[in-house]
């Protein structure tokens, strides 16, 4: 597959070289500008079509198997908190969704625990992790087991 | 500030005839023309331009009034290109406008001060020398930022400021015209008659432009006049509604503040 | 070619790996460890690493005790019963306890969980599986992880961990290299948490152009998370047990919505239900396995690779009821669309509209990971409440070297804990790595300059190969002296493909077989000392080929260990063609010794959560 770059449209900013999974979005060195060099490492994850600010990326689906005349856009609005996608088959039918990314300001309900109450040595010496058994919402103590339980053998 | 006020192509002009000065000039515009034109129709990107404009007209939702073309052209023109919107908020957007507004007051006064005030004894008014010398300086500044700090060759893939590729040719060039033409400016202004250094940088300086202009075919030159081209067609895109095949703006308020897009593209 | 500098780190925990496994261990790591130095290292970009990258449209695993849906055990049940009967359950039990409060988190954090619209409940797809938006699961969890260390770095692949001279077994920290800079990164930790990928790309994919970026796991997960462990003499367990997956064609989109919430069917190429028809010759193969529910997923694996080769195919999934439904209709494109893209651009570029068209599956190559219906991984002490004698010594997590810790991927025996179960595992060897801390069991770690001055000769050297080389010929890519990552990439998955039961053998293969090709693996191992890498990034590829090629000859001496077919479906022994309860209903687990290089097997019991009534004992 692959991403590709408009070359209308990117301005060299570095944000896909920055945030690609796979580090093969790079700076062409004739023209400044972003390109996919290893487009059998890219798993058309569309980080980077998400994070270019332009919208300078777009993909075009694997050559092994992807017909083309084909397009999956998108567009990430991270103060909106939506995602939207524009699906056009190779024969013209189009398919629109948009859906939500975030419920909550981006990081701000995201606690650093730092800034916490410490955890006393009891909970350190128990099974306890963070915010449990509290985070479990079942008012009840963290589930065990009695050692016994376990059986050695073949048991279905 | 005398020098900043002196017009260094009438001093030039008792060594060198202004007509020698404007037939320059005149030959580094014919380059400009000739090597766009080579690179246009050695790549075929023009052609290429029109039959994806056309392509993308078929999927448009709604035709647009010639006055609604001419008010997004003269916005963008105004905004997209004369405040170079493409690069968002921050540094590259502030280097590349002091760059942009200071090779175009360079030119400019080079222009009206090598046609309209070239001879020895040229009552050249103030103001043209000044923006002239601004320009130049302007350049200076946004280029060197540019080139050790903000090249994303540089600043996200951590290549080191030294290194020089292909890429680099336009703004190398354009540095090399702008600090050469201050260099020379001020040591002309010196007098220092037949001392080493008096014509060294005037060389540089033509040299450079040779390289600035006569490099159109090969250097980003020619960017300057298809970006604009291509911010034109995408706004004229987005009020159509063929937007390149994009999804529409989403209909939701904007609530959420910014997330992965609050930190800058280097995380290394 | 100008020296590397050398950058320094100390630290209390590093952490190996962002992915979802590390940010859970990052994170938890500061509770417990207030003033301890905490370190992550991420190969890629923390906010959109891993396995998740593009997110994901449903949390695998969740209980819902808070509604009474489902308590731990029901959860190792179905993981035992999935993995015909081989797990670790202690491991299993222990993290299923813990990941609803994990999952509840991620909601408080800003995750957009679906919710049923009766209920309020989360909305279930399956009975472990909630539907979310989680197109940016990844960015969320990793600011949480940012929160609490004290450094993150990016763009650094470890290449090995480190080892202390001052005592014997004991882990010291790790070392790598930035792959913009070009540095070399010496990190001296008193614990470590290897939480890093598991292993796509060691068998040959079915597409092997561009195609070869879709695979089904993601392509950056090298197997780290093996080869860390197995190149400093952890012991391993499960290895064999390699996944297959049955998804869309091409696109290896997912199908747990598809069959869960859409309710859609396979059936063959006449729209005959072909699963019956294998059900005698299944039951031949493995005995009452077959009769379990829900069927184990190599099982029905089996039945669709039969039915294949048998001439039915292709295998559609029957969607063009389900897709009349607008609501059904949109499940089924945002799933992939959240967690999947490329299924949608397949899609797209062949004009199938599951209303009108009944898209084709296939079965994928194979994958050894841990986090899935599969367990490959490092053997671990479980939980010191619950875990049985064999299981346990000392600290929740840690592998067989000391201080050593995993989570995620690299954990074996412990199935089906997902992107949830992950994190939740990565936040329990936090907690035990901080313990081991304040026992003072890492105290006096000693590492020479000689050791980490070895490994930056050993890690660089691709690119002195390449650029001493290069002089030899006078351009492109065919050397006598070395080979390109990718070349060596190739010859590893062909390998592993015809000689360790990859897709051209129909996951078939043998004693013989396997002798050969770890005859091929020793070969190919020596080869790797010539691999010549170009720049950088080169060199990164060229160490995710060392990673898969260690992992996939721990891979194949597993697969020539266990004399039995346990799991038809994701491969099979031709020359013993059956489930052996008696012999083999153990995990196995070997031990490489990083001075020969010689693998040692043995196998470990199995405990089973029994209740009173026990349904079948045998050994």
């Amino acid at each position: 597959m692959s991403t590709f770059v408009y070359m209308t449209r990117c301005d060299g900013c570095g944000h896909c070289v920055d945030i690609c999974p796979s580090d093969i979005m790079h700076i062409d060195e004739t023209i400044r500008r972003a390109k996919n060099i290893e487009p059998n490492f890219c798993w058309e994850c569309y980080s980077c079509v998400k994070a270019c600010p332009n919208h300078a990326i777009d993909v075009r689906g694997y050559a092994d198997f992807a017909p083309m005349g084909h397009s999956v856009r998108v567009r990430r609005e991270e103060e909106k908190g939506t995602i939207s996608w524009r699906i056009k088959f190779r024969n013209g039918t189009e398919k629109n969704f948009v859906s939500p990314i975030t419920t909550k300001p981006w990081g701000k309900f995201i606690p650093k625990l730092a800034e916490k109450d410490k955890p006393n040595q009891g909970e350190i010496n128990s099974q306890i992790l963070y915010n449990e058994p509290h985070g479990l919402n079942t008012d009840k103590d963290l589930p065990t087991l009695n050692k016994d339980s376990f059986k050695k053998g073949v048991y279905y | 500030m005398n020098i900043l006020s002196s017009n260094p192509f009438s001093i030039l002009a008792e060594t060198v005839p202004p007509v020698a000065m404007q037939a320059f000039v005149f030959l580094m515009l014919a380059f400009v023309v000739f090597g766009t034109l080579l690179d246009i129709i050695h790549k075929k990107n023009v052609k290429y331009f029109f039959n994806n404009a056309k392509k993308a007209k078929k999927f448009a939702t709604r035709e647009l009034s010639s006055g609604e073309k001419f008010a997004i052209v003269s916005k963008t023109v105004a905004y997209d290109i004369g405040t170079t919107s493409e690069l968002g908020a921050g540094k590259r957007r502030i280097a590349h406008l002091l760059g942009m507004y200071g090779t175009i007051l360079f030119w400019v006064g080079s222009v009206v001060m090598v046609f309209c005030y070239s001879s020895v004894d040229a009552e050249t008014p103030r103001l043209w020398p000044m923006i002239w010398h601004a320009g130049a300086l302007m350049t200076v500044l946004g280029g060197s930022w540019f080139w050790f700090f903000l090249r994303v060759d540089v600043y996200s893939e951590a290549q080191p400021w030294y290194r020089i590729i292909k890429a680099d040719l336009f703004v190398l060039a354009l540095i090399a015209t702008s600090l050469t033409g201050l260099i020379w400016s001020y040591l002309q202004n010196l007098e220092l008659g037949d001392r080493w250094d008096d014509k060294v940088f005037l060389v540089l300086f033509v040299i450079s432009n040779f390289v600035l202009f006569g490099g159109v075919y090969w250097s980003k030159f020619a960017h300057m006049f298809y970006k604009p081209g291509a911010a034109i067609q995408k706004n004229l895109a987005e009020a159509d509604g063929s937007r390149d095949n994009l999804p529409p703006p989403a209909d939701a308020p904007e609530q959420f503040g910014l997330g992965i897009k609050r930190e800058a593209p280097k995380h290394y | 070619m100008p020296k590397n500098k050398t950058v320094f780190e100390e630290c209390d925990v590093l952490v190996v790996g962002g992915g979802m496994a590390g940010t859970g261990a990052t994170f938890e790591a500061r509770h417990w460890g207030r003033d301890l130095k905490i370190i992550c290292v991420e190969k890629a970009n923390i906010d959109r690493s891993g396995a998740v990258a593009q997110g994901l449209y449903a949390i695998n695993c969740y209980m819902g005790m808070q509604w009474g849906e489902n308590q731990p055990e029901d959860h190792v049940r179905y993981a035992r019963n999935d993995l015909m009967g081989l797990v670790r359950e202690d491991l299993g039990y222990d993290m299923a306890r813990h990941v609803d409060s994990t999952v509840h988190m991620f909601d408080e954090w800003g995750l957009p969980m679906m919710k049923n619209k009766e209920t309020g409940r989360y909305q279930r797809e399956g009975k472990w599986q909630i539907m979310i938006h989680g197109e940016s699961y990844k960015p969320i969890v990793a600011e949480a992880a940012k929160k609490s260390a004290d450094k993150i770095y990016n763009r650094i692949m470890i290449t090995h961990l480190l080892k202390d001279e001052s005592k014997q077994n004991r882990i010291a920290g790790a070392v790598g290299f930035n792959m913009r800079t070009g540095d070399y990164h010496v990190f001296k930790a008193k614990t470590v948490i290897v939480a890093a990928g598991g292993a796509s790309h060691i068998f040959k994919p079915r597409a092997v152009g561009e195609g070869m970026g879709r695979t089904w796991y993601a392509p950056w997960s090298n197997g780290s998370a093996y080869a860390l462990p197995i190149a400093a003499g952890a012991k391993m367990t499960q290895m064999e047990n390699r996944i297959v997956l049955c998804r869309f064609k091409d696109g290896y989109g997912p199908v747990g919505a598809y069959f869960l919430h859409l309710k859609t069917y396979t059936q063959n190429a006449n729209g005959e239900n072909y699963e019956k028809k294998w059900y005698e010759a299944t039951k031949k193969l493995v005995g009452e396995y077959i009769d379990h529910h829900p069927v184990p997923t190599c099982l029905r694996n089996h039945a669709f690779i039969q039915e294949v080769a048998a001439g039915g195919g292709p295998i559609h999934m029957v969607t063009k009821e389900a897709f009349q439904d607008p609501h059904l209709e949109t499940v089924g494109w945002e799933n992939f669309l959240g967690m999947t893209v490329g299924q949608a651009v397949v899609w797209a570029s062949q004009n199938i509209d599951p209303k009108y068209t009944n898209p084709e599956l296939t079965t994928s190559e194979p994958y050894v990971m841990g986090s899935h219906a599969t367990c490959s991984g490092a053997w671990v002490s479980g939980p010191e409440d619950i875990a049985p004698s064999e299981y346990f010594w000392g600290y929740n997590r840690m592998t067989t070297i000391e201080g050593l810790f995993g989570a995620g991927d690299t954990v074996g025996g412990s199935a089906h804990k997902f992107s949830s179960g992950s994190f939740t595992e990565g936040r329990l060897a936090a907690k035990a790595a901080v313990k081991y801390i304040q026992d003072k069991k890492a105290n006096g770690i000693e590492v020479t300059d000689k050791q980490y001055n070895n490994l930056k000769e050993v890690i660089y050297k691709p690119m002195e190969n390449y650029t001493v080389g290069r002089n030899e010929i006078t351009g492109g890519t065919v050397s006598p002296s070395y080979i390109s990552p990718i070349q060596g990439l190739q010859r590893l998955q062909k390998i592993m493909d015809e000689y360790c039961g990859g897709i051209t053998n129909n996951y078939m293969t043998n004693d013989n077989l396997l002798k050969k090709g770890l005859e091929q693996l020793g070969l190919l191992q020596e080869d790797l000392e010539n691999v010549g890498a170009e720049d950088y990034h080169q060199l990164m590829r060229a160490w995710e080929l060392k990673h898969r090629a260690l992992t996939s000859q721990c891979v194949t001496e597993h697969t020539l260990f266990r004399e039995e077919t346990r799991w038809p479906g994701y491969y099979y022994r031709g020359d013993h063609m059956k489930l052996d309860d008696d012999n083999w209903h153990c995990l196995t687990t070997s031990e490489r010794n990083p001075e020969t290089g010689k693998f040692s097997m043995e196998k470990q019991p199995v405990y089973h959560i029994v209740d009173e009534k026990d349904k079948k004992k045998a050994s």
